[in-house]
């Protein structure tokens, strides 16, 4: 079975020197919600704005690999195409337009879209969210961390995703928000088999919705496995889920066993 | 009081031209964060294409407008694909520093094209004076306030209904999130600087109308700079109000306190402005949630 998105041995240098991503390599099959974990720094968000295709925002560079999604090759592909293919992503720390109200981020999201189509849109998200049809005309940089991620993933709906990817969607977010938001996610994941890649710092939640896993350190891919296996997995316990017995602190690193497995595979 | 009004309605005229000119500025700072030195010169020269326009072709004012726009949104889109889009990227300060060469450039080009000597250019318009109660007025005058009212509806329904005008704000306010919705940012700049163009081709038109049409018209560009300052720099709502507060304040320090305190009397209203409100009279805060 083909993936719907495939990257293979991804490497993405800033300022043409330093190596945020090496080696990277991961598959998403369509209706699976896959979650990327990591730690500060380690390359999570680099690996969604190097799919997104804006890298050159920041000075980045995909400088070896692949990136296909449904068979399409988006190393060379525009944003704005990238979008139009369905891969959306939710951008860390939502990133909404602050200015703007929360009805015009929205119309923002569905940008491609014919009048009719954000009608829909529109009506799809509020009935998602009833909460951001009662702030619909606010300005949305005042709303509330909770209010301002629904909107985020509102808009990101609206450009009808295939895959959605959500960049750290619990952070900064009190525990019963971040449940209901990730009710949503994994409703939308049941209702309409979107596929989600989901970037998470907070790995204990993560692996609780997700089917598959992939763990991030210093760049490069050190483990992947089920949801299930990697939760059980003694170093995963150790280092992301705070089962640790012992007071040291190790680095997934020194775990020889994992190191650079992904390279031979690929 | 008479002459009380006729300073007011002269500021009136005068602030409409900055106040068209400075919405050239603020609509290119809004789109693109940059400051376009260049816009007192797209105003001159667009105001030259008209006059030539109208040498060829005997046309009224609406039709003259009609025939110049299109012109100018072509001249504005070419000098950004040829200068600006390549700096796409680069920092604030460069591009800056493009424009600033640009607009050398626009001014030598126009001397070499038109000469160096002031013409006159009617703009199609009559020069027999109009009695508004007390006041007389040149037709030319009123053209321009109303020109700026028009202006002022027409970017005021623009950037809060269209899409592209709602994605321009967008841009403003996250470029990078404006990627991930699939907005192309390029084409929003392109935009910017094509409308941009058409509002310098109306504001030019106008005050060559009103005053005179001349290789120094460039100058105006940074006349009407407190203008924009005062409103803000983003806002084009503000830059026209702006504009009148800086014409009518300008005639009335001219009037009554003396002929050399017109140049310095706006720089004084902005000087007191930015010490009551940093951002301007209408311009953007950083919104921030406590």
């Amino acid at each position: 079975m083909s993936a719907l998105l495939a990257l293979s041995n991804v490497q993405v240098l800033y300022d043409h020197t330093i190596e945020a991503v090496r080696d990277v390599s991961l598959e998403i099959e369509e209706g699976r919600i896959v979650a990327l974990l990591g730690s500060n720094g380690a390359g999570k968000s680099t690996i969604l704005k190097a799919i997104s295709g804006i890298l050159g925002q920041e000075d980045g560079e995909i400088v070896g690999g692949s990136i296909a999604f449904a068979g399409h090759d988006l190393r060379r592909a525009s944003p704005a195409s990238i979008v139009a293919r369905g891969l959306v992503q939710v951008p860390e720390g939502r990133a909404l337009f602050a200015t703007l109200t929360v009805e015009e981020n929205l119309v923002m999201g569905g940008y491609g879209l014919s009048r009719a189509d954000t009608e829909t849109g529109l009506e799809e998200v509020y009935s998602l969210f009833p909460r951001v049809r009662e702030r619909r005309g606010q300005i949305s940089g005042y709303l509330s961390g909770g209010e301002q991620q629904m909107v985020a993933i509102g808009r990101a709906i609206m450009a009808k995703p295939r895959l959605l990817m959500l960049d750290e969607p619990s952070l900064g977010l009190a525990p019963q928000i971040i449940d209901s938001i990730f009710d949503t996610i994994v409703g939308l994941n049941g209702s309409r088999g979107l596929t989600v890649l989901l970037v998470e710092q907070n790995a204990q939640l993560a692996l609780s919705v997700a089917s598959r896993g992939y763990i991030i350190e210093n760049g490069r891919i050190v483990l992947d496995g089920m949801a299930e296996t990697l939760r059980t997995n003694p170093d995963v316990q150790e280092f992301y889920l705070g089962f640790g017995t012992s007071g040291t602190r190790k680095s997934m690193r020194d775990v020889k066993h994992y190191k650079r497995r992904k390279r031979w595979l690929s | 009081m008479d002459f009380l009004l006729l300073l007011i309605s002269a500021g009136l005229v005068s602030g409409a031209a900055y106040g068209m000119i400075a919405m050239g500025f603020a609509l290119i700072y809004k789109a693109t964060g940059v400051v376009n030195f260049a816009q007192g010169e797209l105003v001159m020269l667009t105001a030259y294409v008209a006059f030539s326009i109208a040498g060829a072709v005997d046309l009224g004012f609406w039709s003259l407008l009609a025939v110049t726009v299109p012109i100018a949104m072509a001249i504005g889109l070419t000098l950004e694909r040829i200068f600006i889009r390549p700096m796409l990227g680069e920092p604030a300060f460069a591009i800056v520093m493009v424009t600033i060469g640009l607009a050398v450039i626009l001014r030598g080009v126009t001397i070499m094209i038109w000469g160096p000597d002031p013409l006159d250019f009617a703009a199609g318009l009559s020069r027999e004076v109009i009695t508004l109660g007390p006041i007389p007025f040149y037709p030319a005058q009123l053209y321009a306030i109303g020109c700026l009212a028009i202006l002022v509806g027409l970017a005021y329904g623009f950037l809060r209904y269209t899409r592209v005008g709602i994605a321009m704000r967008a841009v403003a306010a996250n470029e990078t999130a404006a990627l991930l919705m699939g907005v192309s940012v390029k084409r929003i700049h392109a935009v910017a600087w094509s409308l941009s163009s058409a509002i310098a081709a109306v504001a030019g038109i106008l005050f060559a109308a009103n005053f005179k049409l001349g290789p120094d018209m460039w100058f105006q560009g940074l006349r009407s700079f407190p203008a924009l300052i005062l409103g803000g720099l983003d806002s084009l709502i503000g830059a026209a109000i702006g504009g009148l507060i800086i014409g009518v304040v300008e005639t009335l320090a001219q009037g009554y306190l003396g002929q050399g305190l017109r140049e310095i009397a706006g720089f004084v209203v902005i000087v007191v402005i930015l010490m009551v409100r940093p951002y301007g009279l209408f311009g953007a805060r950083d919104i921030e949630r406590v």
